[in-house]
Order: structure tokens, then C-alpha cells, then sequence
């Protein structure tokens, strides 16, 4: 039996006493969360899982209405998926960023694994709903970003564009290029669920933690 | 029988990590579970199935020949002596490479599909021509690798081309564990290759001399009922093909009872 675990509904309090309160009451099992409007970071859904592991609970997945709870709970492994409808009518304004990056019709889209010997060179951004293995290459005139792992090589800004960016959920490159600037890959492994961007900084190529994330 | 016939690619891309073996030895455990079989060698320029089954020196007619319609098919079909129900269709000589089509690939298996419930093709190393023919004519696929990066590296360019030509199911046997390797992490692990490739994985074959033995003698390890590491990953295998639910073997776990070590130490003293 699966049981769901809705997040408040009301603003005003914080939901980890709430939550807390509602994991005591069930007992042992599988639960599914619903996070309703509530933005949730990597560190909330570790929080929620130490929680719902020490009363014998497992999450199966995690819903919610705002993206940025989809991408930290799918970082972390976890099940999850965007309910669409309640989220167009949620009030909530979404980071400009964002809107632009997903609704410019300058954007290329592909969804599917890119593996070794695959390579895909488009003049938009690029935006990729899987992994790129190693011995792939993708190239973009815009912004490169990856659903997914980047463990091949990834050129942003083709043009010499030197303000494009390159993101991924898991940034382990073999190579990256932005503009006209080559970086090796980092030898050491990331840390898990955390997404990362590469952008030129002082004329070097550096990775940091990426934002909204 | 026509209808249910399972053609199965076996390919890696890279040579040399286990592809005819598997063949021989998957055909053999296949065909003694009581399936009937046919073993196709595709791999027309260095062809060695045939060597591996034993059965090089009674080879009369190739697919050549069929396709050509100097024969009829079951003069070309050589059958196993101890395993009546595996056949071997060898490959023509290295010359067909120049006109063979991906048509008369087909054509070749369709003719099998009438008599047999599995046909293997042992597919050639690389993505050329040779390998686009084996394609053409295959509905499933088992990749074979090992835990080394150039193999996995190969097999997922494989993967990628057989998504493209719709091969569908694709499986992967992971060949030449080594657990001892493994458990020091100086061999890619399970995870790693599975991680990497995205496929489901059919099985892991051990590491095993006794496969050089058996290769060299032209006698399979599944076909002389060995108890050897390699010949049962191969018999777990072929079970898994044929739908039923056998556990992984644990690398881990493998070769530490006191009953492996025995064993081990008894061949080698015979060897």
C-alpha cells in the first residue's frame, strides 16, 4: 500500500515540523510526497529521507508543482515528476532566466542518450534530456545544458560567444570548450546531486555549484 | 515455429572480448535445453566459429553456396554430433565481404527461421560493412564487453548504431570478470559499465583459463557438461534468455568457498 504525504498547504509555517508530525503517524511502508508549492533543495530532500528512514518509511517519488523540487529530488535519484496542471495555476513567478532559456524558440532540443561517436552541432542553445557518454561530442552557438551526465565533450558558444555557459546535473567532462577556450575535465569525481556549470571567469574556464538548483 | 524464432545478434565492436565464444558456448547450452539452434557465422573475413565448435573439418558448403543456390540449405547446415540439435551455418570465403548485401543476409535467415527456434549471429568486430549486414537481418542483440574502457567505450558507439537501425531488446553480458580485480577497483566495476551503457544485463561471465583450453580442443565448456566458473555464467545465461529468473552470480562471493579452492588447486596440479 502506498500512501501520499502532502506538504501544507498554507505558507505561514515551516513544513519540517509539519512533516515530521504526519511521518510519526504513519508506519512503515511506501509513501509518495507531494511538495505541493514548496521549493525544495537537495539538503530538504536528504532531510526528508533521514526522516522517513528512521520511521521505516521509503519514498517512492517525489511531485511537486515547481521545477527547481524536480531537479534537486532527480539529481538525488529519486522518482519525481512535474504535475503540470496545478503548476500553470499556481501563481508563482518563475526566474526570468529560466522562462527565457526554456520558451526562446532559439532553443534545440533533443532528448535521448548521446553515445560514443554521436555528435550533435546545432547554432541555439542546446538543451539535452539525457546523458552524453564519453566519446560524444555536442556543440551549441548558445548555452549547453544536460539533463543528465556530461561525461563526453561539450563546446557552448561556438561563435566565440564568451558568456555561454555549459550545465549539467553531473558535470564530469572529458573536455570543455566555451568560446575558443579548451579545459581538461576535473580528474576528481563531483559530489552526487549537485548540478554544476562551466563559464569563463578571468579568462579560464571554471566550475561552480549551478544556480537555481 | 516460424513466427516465435528468436535472431539474436551477438556483437561487441571491439575484437577479441568474447563474442564467438559466447556464441559457441550460448548455442550449445541453448540447443541442450532442448531448442533447436543455428549458429550463423557472420564474421566472413576471419571467420573461426566453426573452430571453435569442431567442427572446421566437416564443412562441405557455406552460405556462399546457398545463396548461390548450389545447394540447398540443410547441406550447408552442419550439424553438432553430440548437440543434434545445434547447427552451424559457416561462413563463405573472405571474398564474399566484396558483394555480400544486407538483402542476402535475410535472405539467409529467413531461410533458418523456418527450422530453428534461435539463430545466433556471431557478429564481426567493427561497425563496417560487415557488421551493417549482421544488422540488417537481427531483431535482438546481445552486446558483449569487458570491464576495460576502450571495450565500453566500443560498445556503447554499438549500442548507439543498433538503436538507429531499431534492434530491440538489447542486452549486455559483461565478459572476463575478474573479482579479485573488482573488489581492489582496479577493474571498471558492474556498476560503472551498467552505468555507462544503460542496458540490462543478461549475465557476467568469470574470468576462466578453462575457456582457452576448451577453445583450443574445439570442444565448448557448456558442451562437456564442465562445472567450471565460465560454463556455468554461460548456462545462467541461456536460461536468462529463455525467460527464466537465475540470480547473478556474486563476483564477490565467487571463488572464496572452500570448495572453489579446492577445485583449484586440483587443476592445478593436473594441468
Amino acid at each position: 500500500m502506498k500512501k501520499v504525504l502532502y506538504f501544507p498547504t498554507e505558507k505561514k509555517e515551516s513544513w519540517q515540523s509539519f512533516i515530521e508530525l504526519k511521518v510519526k503517524e504513519l508506519k512503515r511502508g511506501l509513501i509518495e510526497i507531494n511538495s505541493g508549492n514548496w521549493q525544495l533543495k537537495c539538503r530538504d530532500i536528504i532531510y526528508l529521507k533521514n526522516l522517513c528512514e528512521r520511521y521505516n518509511l521509503t519514498i517512492v517519488s517525489i511531485n511537486s508543482y515547481i521545477p527547481e523540487t524536480i531537479i534537486s529530488a532527480n539529481s538525488l535519484g529519486f522518482e519525481s515528476s512535474l504535475e503540470l496542471e496545478f503548476a500553470e495555476k499556481s501563481k508563482r513567478t518563475f526566474d526570468n532566466e529560466i522562462i527565457n532559456s526554456l520558451q526562446s524558440p532559439s532553443t534545440f532540443f533533443h532528448q535521448g542518450t548521446l553515445r560514443s561517436g554521436e555528435s550533435l552541432d546545432v547554432n541555439e542553445d542546446l538543451l539535452i534530456l539525457g546523458d552524453v557518454n564519453p566519446g560524444a561530442i555536442v556543440s551549441a552557438g548558445g548555452n549547453v545544458m544536460i539533463w543528465g551526465r556530461l561525461l563526453g565533450i561539450a563546446h557552448a558558444g561556438k561563435h566565440g560567444n564568451d558568456h555561454a555557459k555549459i550545465t549539467a546535473l553531473q558535470l564530469r567532462p572529458v573536455q570543455l570548450r566555451i568560446s575558443n577556450k579548451i579545459a581538461r575535465g576535473p580528474k576528481e569525481k563531483p559530489e552526487q546531486g549537485l548540478a554544476e556549470e562551466a563559464l569563463i571567469e578571468e579568462g579560464v574556464i571554471v566550475i561552480k555549484p549551478a544556480k537555481n538548483s | 515455429m516460424t513466427s516465435d524464432t528468436r535472431v539474436i545478434l551477438i556483437c561487441s565492436g571491439k575484437g577479441g572480448v568474447g563474442k564467438t565464444t559466447l556464441t559457441a558456448n550460448l548455442g550449445i547450452s541453448l540447443a541442450s535445453k532442448g531448442c533447436p539452434t543455428a549458429v550463423l557465422d557472420a564474421d566472413f573475413g576471419l571467420r573461426n566459429l566453426d573452430l571453435l565448435l569442431g567442427l572446421e573439418n566437416r564443412i562441405v558448403y557455406t552460405a556462399q553456396e546457398v545463396l548461390e543456390e548450389n545447394c540447398r540449405l540443410d547441406q550447408a547446415l552442419v550439424k553438432h554430433k553430440q548437440q543434434p540439435n545445434l547447427s552451424l551455418l559457416p561462413a563463405g570465403n573472405p571474398r564474399m565481404l566484396e558483394w555480400l548485401k544486407p538483402e542476402d543476409m535475410q535472405k539467409i535467415v529467413e531461410m533458418l527461421n523456418d527450422q530453428f527456434q534461435y539463430v545466433l549471429i556471431d557478429c564481426p568486430a567493427g561497425v563496417e560493412d560487415g557488421f551493417k549486414n549482421a544488422v540488417s537481418a537481427s531483431k535482438e542483440a546481445i552486446i558483449v564487453t569487458n570491464p576495460e574502457v576502450s571495450a565500453v567505450r566500443d560498445a556503447d558507439r554499438v549500442i548507439g548504431l543498433l538503436n538507429t537501425h531499431g534492434v530491440k531488446p538489447v542486452q549486455l553480458v559483461l565478459n572476463r570478470v575478474r573479482p579479485k580485480m573488482m573488489q581492489s577497483q582496479e577493474m571498471l566495476s558492474i556498476d560503472d559499465v551498467t552505468d555507462i551503457l544503460a542496458l540490462p544485463l543478461l549475465g557476467l561471465v568469470l574470468e576462466d583459463e578453462q575457456v582457452i583450453v576448451s577453445t583450443n580442443r574445439g570442444e565448448p565448456l557448456t558442451l562437456v557438461g564442465s562445472n567450471s566458473p565460465a560454463a556455468r555464467c554461460y548456462s545462467n545465461i541461456a536460461s536468462r534468455l529463455q525467460g527464466e529468473e537465475v540470480p547473478l552470480i556474486d563476483p564477490a562471493k565467487e571463488g572464496s568457498s572452500l570448495k572453489d579452492k579446492f577445485r583449484r588447486l586440483m587443476q592445478t596440479k593436473i594441468f
